[in-house]
């Protein structure tokens, strides 16, 4: 009979199988044949659904299932289906008597577990989760005596789902079970269903009815009084950790959340806890099913369950294993970052995203993407628009309020405590100097242009301007994004700079003016301030001399030059003590205006006004022996040689005078190699050294920089360095000692000059009497060697040329004791360039020679 | 304030060269023939008022005053081209427009008879310039009108003008050929007896070295006054570009003197300038570096003044001073290296008195003026050897002076009436202490020089032949007498005897090869005389 039955089985399943492949509207075509594969596959599935054994894990329930179908179709979308099936259910539901089917509930669920299996075919998963048993490769399947051993059980053992070892005759093992049940009742005093509700409970931060938060545990626990064998608490313990860390996750999210528009959360702390929250809800959709689960009973060993689908400690603790994972990691997180903001939180769950778990990385990188594109929007908008979107201080770029002037230098910085750890240092100057450029534009500049670039910028990356465009771990596209802003927000900062702010022509006109390179000015400025100049500095007014500026500008080449640059030449004064000359306190300057004061600074322009202070000194130095020069000039000297003198008077003149003149070329020569020095070797080389810079110059950084450069190499060449003081110090008292001798010079050379007339008067009275007597008015005056006779005369002279000798004498020795402390000093420099300054002075190894033990 | 420098051109040749002159700096500053501003010339960081004034009418004028006493240049100008360029209440030619006869005293009797004039136009342009700074004269000192009136022109600029500059740019006689002017040498020394005390610096135009530098370095054969004046007016124009184009240092012209003359009687300039290149000549074009510049403008052969030095005595010579003016396209570090260069190779020899260098003015280049070479350079040079020069005038004077001849000349003038030779004799006596200043200067101990021994120069009497030594052992010299001992000189040795003519000979005979031939010639000729 059971061979029958077996075969009759087999039959009908076959019949079954036909009729259902026939019925399908895609096979139309080919009517099923006994030997189509399709058929094959499709009667083998059906056999490995009869002869499967396994007990479901849900209680036995009809109406669950039709519920749980029912909600899932309509969480899937399907709401009609959902009604569909709901009306069939309640027809289905209702068919009773004879003809019907009995098992209700099984049907449905063998209905619902092939539906389920069908889709997990389709969708090429691994074993099916509810048939594990069932394994799909064919080799398996084709192990026919397997089913056909089940069959033989098939009354007994359908139901509880446990396969029973049929050879027990005497149900021993039954017995035992359920010895062991009494027992475990006995133990406890709570069941283990309640236990796993309350631990659920705990799991949703919920006090149950006996795991209930206990504060000074700091977790959930299990009460004491409650009798439990340790195993179980220790469990309940271990699976209420979770609790205890979803109460932290939950409470850090609703503090948050509470205190947004008021306290300082900030975008990124924002995203972090939708971020949170997202994963908590996944949290709930398990805790749910597991809910649902957790009101199966849970069958004795022996007994037999309504449902397999129950739900036990252990179970929970398998299902709480992942879970547990993410919690962990969420409230590690959220204790690193409770007091953490902005980027310095994106950076501080970047560290922990590096991990060899696929799992944790890849939950990490979710979470990442999330909490860190306010930052990149942040980064976009300040890169593109240079905006700085940060309400809450979030962003690793900083704005200060500052000075226009100051902007570039101080207006932004970056936070180093915000930078995200996976931006590098690198691209963060570059993304601070984009926005920095953009606002500089718009601030300084008032220039529109800015956008256009910025908007290619957008283009050329390739990422456009739309929100949220980039994301974390596309550090590659973040990276191309801000270097094309860079370069042409960069590109444009400069052209306005040079075109429309001429910074090339300030700069030339700072040398021009500020660094005297536009010598006729210089000398007309010398020649008409000069006078002023040595008066007391408190008598001076310096709208005066900035009206003998504005002459000195009209007289020179100057005057063709743009009146912006003009306009921007000043007088200044420095502060004055008492005894300071009008020469102390004089200085130009030259007001650069934004936006190019950012590059002309006060400290540069305090550089700018040591170098000229020097260099017009220097000029001052040269000026006046030129002056002394003049005074002595051959057609006004020379022709004295030939007077008539007492023959020794006579040959102290020539000497007095030759002593002079040969003082005077040896300072003269000083003089101007120093300037030669300072024009070929300093100043021209510096400035073309800077023009190439100039050229190179991709950002206002490298410019700033280049400038910087250029005239720090002005102040140390021309000795004005921190290394030069000494040095400074005694080519200061070199150029008191030049002016010094020219006024002992000038008072030569009116010696001479008196000289000169008196003997003119004495020696030809008779040869040019009118002119004689004429003469005699003019310097009646002055009286000293007016009626003193030839005799007193000469002694007269003689005694002022032995004075004015013997200050010379005395000039001279002085300076070349200066002049060898200089010399000797030079080569101690280690700047390299003032060689070439002891080269020119010593261009005849003239002062080499008179040292030769050195 | 533009430092204004007026220029006067007095006599032929002043003339003549002041008109290359204002040609090469109308086509540097784009100024046209008629004075007015090119169109494509109104940019530029050029100075043209040093040199010009504008007119109501906004045309440029050159600050000049053509001076002649006969009207034959003059004419030529004021028939030339250039005719609108001048102010025309700045040309003075004398009413009977006789010239001056080649003759000093005349040149200079009648700068007297016109001082009123002429310095009535002096005073007017004076007065039109906001800060004066000198004068510069054009003149050449062998002929009449240039030497005697300019010489007069410098006393009365001296004495009136004390404080501003005088520079004179003195065009010497070629001594290579023979002059139609017989009376060249009293002519120079008078005139350089001016240059002396009233000029506070010359620049020597040698027209002898401007031949040699014609015919040798630009290859021409016979070298026309034009050729050479175009030499003269591209060095008068180098040697202002520093005022004109405004830079650093060298802004004015007493600036650039006074490093140039440390003392006050050796003012004498030498220049050099290269590369030289004449109007339509195509020159192969070298490449020219600072370097190079510099190094060429140390060569003789460059330099435009004869250097009459025997070898022994040139090596001894010595510059006091340097400065070089480079133009065009360069790169200032260029100009340490070829000092450092120069200053390996010893290429310069400087006095040892006191500290000394090349001073190196760089200036930028007329944009409107195409020259083939990126750079050229102009060298002004203060250089001991120029006494050879002096020497020469002096002994070519005493070789005249001993014969008395042509004095009759002379004596016609209230000068030197009553047969007064005095000044002849003074004129002498400075230029021989300038000789001997500019030979103290080649020694290290210039800085005592005539103080052991005053007698030496400062008495200054007597000693006329002071540095002209008439031993007999120099007879051998006159065997060395050059190819070029033509009949002027068999001449002359009828005329004047054979002292004069050894004198002369004796000063003429540096370097030259001897010729057997000529030898045997003067051997006979000895032999004829003594």
């Amino acid at each position: 009979m059971e061979e029958e039955d077996q075969q009759k089985v087999a039959d009908l399943i076959k019949e079954l199988v036909i009729r259902l492949l026939s019925q399908n509207p895609h096979s139309e075509s080919h009517p099923p044949t006994p030997n189509s594969p399709q058929f094959q596959s499709s009667l083998r599935y059906a056999f490995r659904l009869i002869s499967s054994r396994l007990t479901p894990s849900v209680s036995p329930d009809a109406a669950a299932i039709a519920e749980s179908t029912k909600r899932r179709l309509a969480t899937q979308g399907k709401s009609s289906q959902a009604l569909t099936f709901a009306d069939l259910y309640t027809k289905f539901a209702l068919k009773t008597g004879p003809g019907s089917v009995n098992n209700k509930w099984a049907v449905l669920y063998l209905l619902k577990i092939i539906s389920e299996d069908r889709k997990n075919v389709k969708t090429q998963l691994g074993s099916s989760v509810l048939l594990p048993n069932l394994a799909l490769n064919d080799g398996e399947l084709g192990n026919e005596s397997r089913v056909l051993l089940g069959k033989g059980n098939k009354e007994k053992g359908w139901n509880n789902g446990v396969l029973l070892v049929s050879k027990d005759p005497e149900n021993l093992r039954e017995i035992a079970f359920r010895e062991f049940v009494n027992l475990i009742k006995e133990e406890n005093e709570v069941s283990e269903e309640v236990l796993v509700r309350d631990v659920l409970y705990a799991c949703q931060g919920i006090d149950g009815k006996y795991v209930k938060f206990d504060s000074g545990a700091d977790g959930y626990v299990l009460s004491d009084l409650i009798k439990v064998p340790r195993a179980i608490r220790l469990m309940v313990r271990k699976l209420c950790e979770l609790g205890w860390l979803f109460r932290k996750v939950k409470g850090y999210i609703s503090e948050s959340m509470d205190g947004f528009p008021s306290e300082d959360v900030g975008t990124v702390g924002q995203a972090f806890c939708a971020a949170l929250q997202d994963e908590l809800s996944d949290y709930y959709k398990l805790l749910a099913v597991l809910e649902a689960q957790s009101m199966n009973p849970i069958p004795l060993v022996s007994e037999t369950a309504s449902s397999g689908n129950y739900l036990s400690l252990r179970r929970l603790s398998v299902w709480f294993a992942e879970p547990m994972v993410k919690m962990r990691l969420m409230a590690v997180l959220v204790d690193k970052c409770r007091v953490l903001r902005g980027g310095a939180m994106a950076g501080a769950i970047h560290l922990h995203a590096q991990h060899g778990d696929p799992l944790v990385h890849e939950f990490m990188g979710r979470l990442l993407r999330r909490v860190c594109s306010p930052l990149f929007e942040m980064v976009r908008s300040w890169v593109l628009e240079g905006e700085l979107e940060d309400v809450f201080a979030e962003f690793f770029v900083v704005g200060q309020p500052v000075k226009a002037e100051s902007l570039w230098r101080e207006g932004y910085l970056l936070h180093a405590g915000m930078l995200p750890s996976f931006i590098s240092q690198s691209l963060a100057q570059r993304i601070l100097r984009t926005g920095k450029s953009i606002n500089f534009l718009r601030v300084c500049c008032e220039d529109r242009g800015w956008a256009d670039a910025a908007t290619e910028a957008a283009a050329a990356a390739g990422t456009s301007t739309r929100r949220w465009g980039l994301g974390y771990g596309e550090t590659d596209a973040l990276e191309s994004l801000v270097d094309g802003a860079a370069k042409r927000v960069d590109k444009h900062l400069l052209d306005v700079i040079y075109n429309q702010y001429k910074f090339k022509e300030h700069c030339l006109a700072i040398k021009r003016y500020l660094l005297l390179g536009q010598g006729d000015f210089v000398q007309y400025l010398m020649d008409i301030v000069g006078p002023e100049l040595s008066e007391p500095a408190n008598t001076i007014s310096s709208f005066q001399l900035a009206g003998l500026l504005e002459t000195a500008v009209r007289a020179s080449n100057a005057q063709y030059d743009d009146r912006d640059i003009l306009d921007r030449l000043k007088v200044k004064m420095m502060p004055h003590g008492i005894g300071d000359r009008g020469w102390d306190v004089f200085s130009l300057e030259y007001d650069a205006r934004v936006p190019l004061d950012t590059v002309f600074t006060e400290s540069v322009m305090a550089k700018y006004l040591r170098i000229f202070n020097f260099l017009w000194k220097l000029r001052r130095v040269e000026h006046a022996l030129i002056g002394a020069w003049k005074t002595m000039k051959p057609n006004c000297i020379t022709s004295r040689s030939f007077m008539k003198l007492q023959h020794a008077v006579k040959l102290q003149l020539l000497s007095t005078l030759r002593r002079c003149q040969v003082l005077w070329d040896e300072m003269n020569h000083f003089v101007s190699n120093l300037q030669y020095y300072i024009m070929f070797e300093v100043l021209e080389v510096s400035w073309s050294n800077f023009l190439n810079e100039m050229e190179v110059a991709k950002d206002l950084d490298d410019l700033l920089a280049a400038h910087e450069k250029y005239l720090h190499s002005i102040v140390e060449k021309s000795l004005l360095g921190e290394r030069s003081q000494t040095l400074y110090s005694s080519l200061f008292a070199l150029f008191d000692l030049i002016l010094k001798f020219r006024s002992h010079a000038d008072r030569l050379s009116e010696g001479i000059n008196e000289l000169q007339a008196r003997t003119l008067e004495s020696s030809v009275p008779s040869r040019n009497k009118s002119k004689t007597k004429k003469r005699l008015n003019d310097t009646s005056e002055p009286g000293s060697w007016v009626s003193e006779g030839r005799k007193a005369l000469t002694q007269r002279a003689g005694e002022f040329l032995r004075n004015m000798g013997q200050d010379l004498d005395a000039l001279s020795k002085e300076y070349s004791s200066l002049l060898e402390d200089f010399i000797s000093k030079l080569p101690m420099q280690q700047h390299v360039d003032l060689k070439f300054l002891l080269f020119r002075l010593d261009f005849t190894e003239f002062y080499s020679q008179l040292r030769p033990s050195t | 304030m533009p430092r204004e420098i007026i220029t006067l051109q007095v006599g032929q040749c002043g003339n003549q060269i002041g008109m290359e002159f204002w040609k090469q700096l109308c086509l540097e500053h784009g100024i046209s023939k008629d004075g007015i501003l090119e169109d494509f010339a109104t940019q530029g960081g050029d100075r043209k008022d040093v040199f010009f004034y504008q007119a109501d009418d906004q045309h440029y004028i050159p600050r000049a005053l053509l001076i002649d006493l006969e009207p034959r240049v003059i004419n030529g100008i004021q028939n030339s081209e250039y005719r609108n360029l001048y102010n025309h209440e700045n040309i003075f030619v004398s009413d009977h427009g006789g010239g001056a006869g080649n003759n000093w005293a005349s040149g200079y009797d009648q700068g007297k008879g016109v001082e009123e004039a002429i310095m009535d136009m002096i005073d007017r342009e004076a007065d039109g310039s906001d800060s004066l700074e000198g004068f510069v004269l054009c003149h050449s000192i062998a002929g009449g009108t240039g030497s005697g009136m300019g010489s007069y022109l410098l006393e009365t600029l001296n004495d009136r003008y004390s404080k501003k500059l005088v520079q004179t740019y003195s065009v010497f006689p070629n001594q290579m050929e023979t002059s139609d002017v017989v009376v060249q040498p009293y002519n120079s020394l008078l005139t350089l007896k001016r240059l002396t005390l009233n000029a506070d610096c010359v620049v020597v135009l040698d027209n002898t070295a401007l031949n040699r530098i014609a015919v040798e370095r630009l290859h021409l054969s016979n070298p026309t006054f034009a050729q050479t004046n175009s030499l003269v007016s591209t060095v008068m124009s180098a040697s202002t570009t520093t005022l004109r184009y405004p830079g650093y240092m060298n802004n004015d012209l007493v600036g650039l003197l006074a490093s140039l003359i440390p003392t006050p009687r050796c003012h004498f300039l030498m220049t050099g300038y290269t590369p030289l290149t004449v109007e339509r000549q195509a020159n192969v074009i070298r490449k020219t570096t600072v370097l190079d510049v510099m190094r060429r403008l140390l060569q003789t052969k460059n330099i435009m003044v004869s250097s009459y030095a025997r070898t022994k005595e040139a090596s001894q010579a010595k510059y006091i001073s340097i400065l070089n003016i480079i133009q065009g396209e360069v790169d200032p570090t260029q100009v340490h290296e070829s000092l450092q260069r120069i200053r390996e190779r010893k290429l310069v020899n400087f006095i040892e008195w006191g500290p000394a260098s090349i001073q190196v003015a760089l200036s930028r280049k007329s944009p409107y003026v195409q020259t083939a070479h990126r750079v050229s350079g102009l060298m002004l040079a203060s250089h001991t050897s120029i006494r050879h020069l002096f020497s020469k005038c002096l002994s070519q004077y005493m070789m005249l002076r001993k014969k008395q001849a042509f004095l009759d000349n002379y004596r016609k003038f209230p000068m030197f009436a009553e047969n007064d030779l005095s000044e002849f004799d003074e004129s002498r006596e400075i230029l021989e202490s300038l000789v001997e200043e500019y030979k103290a200067c080649e020694s290290p101990d210039y800085i005592k020089w005539g103080m052991e021994d005053p007698d030496h120069v400062l008495t200054g009497e007597g000693n006329a032949a002071g540095t002209v030594d008439p031993k007999l052992a120099d007879w051998n010299r006159l065997l060395e007498v050059k190819c070029w001992c033509q009949e002027v000189h068999w001449r002359s040795i009828v005329k004047y005897g054979l002292n004069v003519v050894f004198d002369f000979f004796r000063s003429e005979t540096t370097g030259w090869f001897m010729d057997p031939l000529v030898a045997d010639m003067s051997f006979s000729l000895n032999r004829a005389f003594v």
